[in-house]
């Protein structure tokens, strides 16, 4: 008696162990992802400050190693960045007093510096080659390679620099040619700190100046959010620059190739449903069609990307459109469709149609009048359902070969487009640094979309349910 | 009329696809012997000289969905007799739905997860394992299903009628007692049936495997290395700009029939089981 009680309650705790953990992996998943979309805030900041970074690596000059850095690769012109003498192919050393080696850390740096919505941090530079050194010239001195400053910079004659130096090292690490001098000069920011030793070659004398290349300034950044999420949803897509990632033509892709579906599959579904509900006799070529139905609805979405491809994209020459997207989509969902509308059409009385019949109305009066408008809430439900499924749908679009670098909104049917499950695939295969903050981002956006209409899906049916059992 | 021609859409969509695919994979079978297609331990269209065995895809496949199985069967199996058989009616009617949003999570958002998470999360376990590999793809679809097996399975033994619980219990079963030896064996080919569903979602997921599992054909198939399953293989070739008269596209044709015909014969089976199944207890 007692070992079956144990084991009852040990069977108990097993089921709901396996319900309970299931729902918890599940949900904890989303919730990481939700986490890993925080850098988008900063992110967004330093875009709108006017830098977009991109991780870059030098080679330590006399040894093997080789140094990441996060290179300025974009400043947009009358940003503050830009007032601030910024350009594109300088190095960020510093941001908030965090040494910066990559991007990621740049981001991280302006998330969590102390601080309002709007704070002014010390971002420390390193202007690109032309800027801090002037024109350079690979030249030798006593065997050994080094750079011929031809006419210095601005920075480089503050410093002591003059026409016709010749720079050796800097901080002991030496100047081998004209790209090396600038690296040196970051590299030896990085590991040792400014100012830097300089060693140059005056007019056959060996000479050590003091010297720090960098820039520092206060530079502006704004940290909502709000505006953050915001322009992330609405802007166009920058491919190159994770910061300057936009879903507008995704999300806007996702809204035409679903409108085109349902113009499709809606009608069809609900005829073919009403068809093998009301009218369909009961025999073989019946059940065959619902063995097939049930068949289309269990085939690889690969399969029916295939279908789309070879029949819409290329037999009826509509490309690699909204139009074929749609099409595709259509395929994928009427099975589903037609299943969901039979079952809501099953679920109506037949009292119902035997009183419309008896009072004389025709098949089609009584399918009109009195059923659909009858199924209509679990139709509804089964079309809100299928839909959702069909807005997350990627692989039979990616088959069709819709294009992951889409940068522009579709304007018309014939247009190429990208849909939001699509643009996270390729946000996800990006090995830079942020992707994945914006990969994370656009799941929070799908999936909160799919969820609300899910849940109102869910809520109508079961509404639904309730009126037939009362 | 038009209702007619609505119902008959189905037929004709399904006979177009089998047309389409067969039609596709004649010139690829006049090439490429059926028996050295479908026994053959090497896929490796672009190469010279290209081979066309379809045994690593195969069983690329066959790893990613044993293992989605076997977390996803006994996890929604569990799950399903805890909501029918233990949890009270609130709660039961509060977690069906949560199950049921939680099967519409897209599953490009699972490849993400197993990429990002679940990857570097075993790597700490295992270090043999690759930045790409089956295991990890096939655990997240796993989990991914394991609402859908337990949502199909609840069905199942939710139409079980209820004279059998109470039977049982009424000779004094436990739950246990009463869910292993009445309402399970009762139940059982409806559950076979969600089993098949389950396999025919594990083995036609695209996205989880395109982003976790890599793009490398190899033969025996390893879980802890890159594998390149039938779907990606698809993905691949589509994605990869050849000519439309390119002969890989026949390639494309013959693995998609394959891929049809699997799951054709084994939703056909599942329908099959669940109308025998309904025809008994209804």
């Amino acid at each position: 008696m007692r070992g079956r009680r144990a084991l009852e309650w040990a069977f108990a705790l097993l089921a709901g162990g396996a319900l309970g953990v299931s729902l918890v992996v599940l949900i904890v998943l989303i919730a990481i992802t939700a986490l890993q979309a925080g850098p988008i805030t900063s992110m967004r900041s330093t875009a709108q400050a006017g830098i977009s970074l991109s991780l870059r690596s030098m080679d330590v000059p006399g040894t093997r190693d080789s140094l990441a850095y996060a290179s300025i690769a974009q400043v947009e012109s009358g940003s503050p960045a830009a007032g601030l003498g910024m350009s594109r192919g300088d190095a960020l050393i510093e941001v908030a007093g965090v040494a910066v080696d990559r991007p990621s850390r740049a981001w991280d740096a302006v998330g969590e510096a102390a601080g309002g919505q709007e704070v002014n941090l010390s971002v420390v530079w390193i202007p690109r080659s032309e800027i801090t050194l002037g024109t350079l010239r690979a030249a030798s001195t006593g065997g050994e390679p080094c750079v011929l400053l031809t006419s210095p910079s601005v920075a480089a004659q503050a410093a002591g620099l003059r026409a016709g130096d010749a720079l050796v090292a800097a901080a002991g690490i030496p100047i081998t040619g004209t790209r090396q001098a600038w690296e040196a000069l970051v590299v030896a920011a990085r590991t040792q700190g400014t100012p830097i030793e300089l060693t140059l070659d005056r007019e056959g004398e060996r000479q050590v100046v003091l010297w720090d290349p960098s820039v520092q300034a206060e530079l502006r950044f704004v940290r909502d959010p709000v505006r953050a999420w915001w322009t992330f949803l609405t802007s166009l897509n920058e491919p190159r620059y994770p910061e300057r990632a936009g879903l507008l033509p995704a999300f806007v892709g996702s809204v035409y190739v679903v409108l085109v579906m349902a113009v499709v599959a809606f009608p069809l579904g609900i005829a073919g449903a009403v068809y093998l509900e009301e009218y369909a006799p009961t025999n073989v070529l019946t059940r065959i069609i619902e063995v097939l139905v049930a068949n289309l609805a269990g085939t690889p979405s690969a399969v029916v990307g295939i279908i789309g491809l070879e029949v819409f994209a290329r037999a009826l020459g509509a490309g690699r459109s909204v139009l074929a997207g749609g099409l595709t989509l259509s395929i994928l969902i009427l099975p589903m469709l037609i299943v969901a509308a039979r079952e809501a059409l099953r679920s109506v009385p037949q009292t119902l149609r035997d009183a419309a019949l008896a009072v004389g109305a025709t098949r089609w009066e009584t399918v009109r009048h009195h059923v659909l408008p009858y199924a209509l809430p679990g139709i509804l439900t089964g079309t809100i359902l299928s839909f959702s499924r069909a807005l997350g749908e990627a692989a039979p679009l990616l088959l069709l070969g819709a294009f992951l670098f889409v940068t522009y909104v579709p304007q018309g049917l014939r247009d190429s487009f990208t849909v939001v499950p699509l643009q996270i695939f390729e946000w996800a295969t990006r090995p830079q640094d942020g992707f994945a903050a914006v990969a994370a981002a656009a799941i929070v956006i799908l999936v909160a979309l799919l969820l609300v209409l899910n849940a109102v899906a869910i809520v109508l049916r079961n509404r639904f349910q309730r009126r037939w059992s009362g | 009329m038009g209702l007619t021609a609505a119902g008959l859409l189905a037929v004709v969509l399904t006979f177009t696809i089998i047309a389409l695919f067969i039609q596709g994979s004649i010139p690829f079978l006049q090439t490429v012997p059926l028996g050295e297609f479908l026994r053959g331990t090497r896929w490796a269209p672009l190469h010279e000289p290209s081979s066309y065995g379809v045994l690593p895809l195969v069983g690329a496949t066959a790893v990613t969905t044993g293992i989605a199985l076997a977390v996803a069967v006994p996890m929604g199996l569990l799950s399903a007799v805890f909501l029918s058989a233990y949890a009270p009616n609130p709660v039961r009617r509060m977690l069906k739905p949560v199950l049921e949003l939680l099967a519409g999570v897209p599953t490009v958002v699972y490849g993400f997860f197993a990429l990002r998470f679940v990857t570097p999360l075993l790597q700490r376990a295992f270090p043999v394992l690759g930045f790409w590999n089956g295991l990890s793809a096939g655990l997240v679809m796993g989990i991914m299903i394991v609402p859908y097996m337990a949502s199909l399975s609840e069905d199942v033994l939710y139409a079980v009628p209820r004279s059998l619980w109470e039977g049982a219990c009424a000779l004094g079963a436990t739950r246990f007692e009463t869910v292993t030896r009445v309402v399970i064996p009762a139940a059982l080919s409806g559950i076979g049936a969600a089993f098949i569903l389950a396999m025919t979602r594990a083995v036609g997921e695209t996205m989880i495997v395109a982003l976790a599992a890599g793009r490398t054909p190899t033969w025996p198939p390893d879980p802890t290395q890159p594998l390149l399953t039938l779907t990606t293989a698809i993905v691949n070739i589509a994605t990869g700009d050849h000519e439309a008269t390119a002969f890989i596209w026949a390639a494309v044709f013959a693995i998609g029939l394959l891929l049809f015909l699997t799951t054709l014969f084994l939703n056909t089976i599942s329908y099959l089981i669940i109308q025998r199944f309904r025809e008994k207890y209804a």
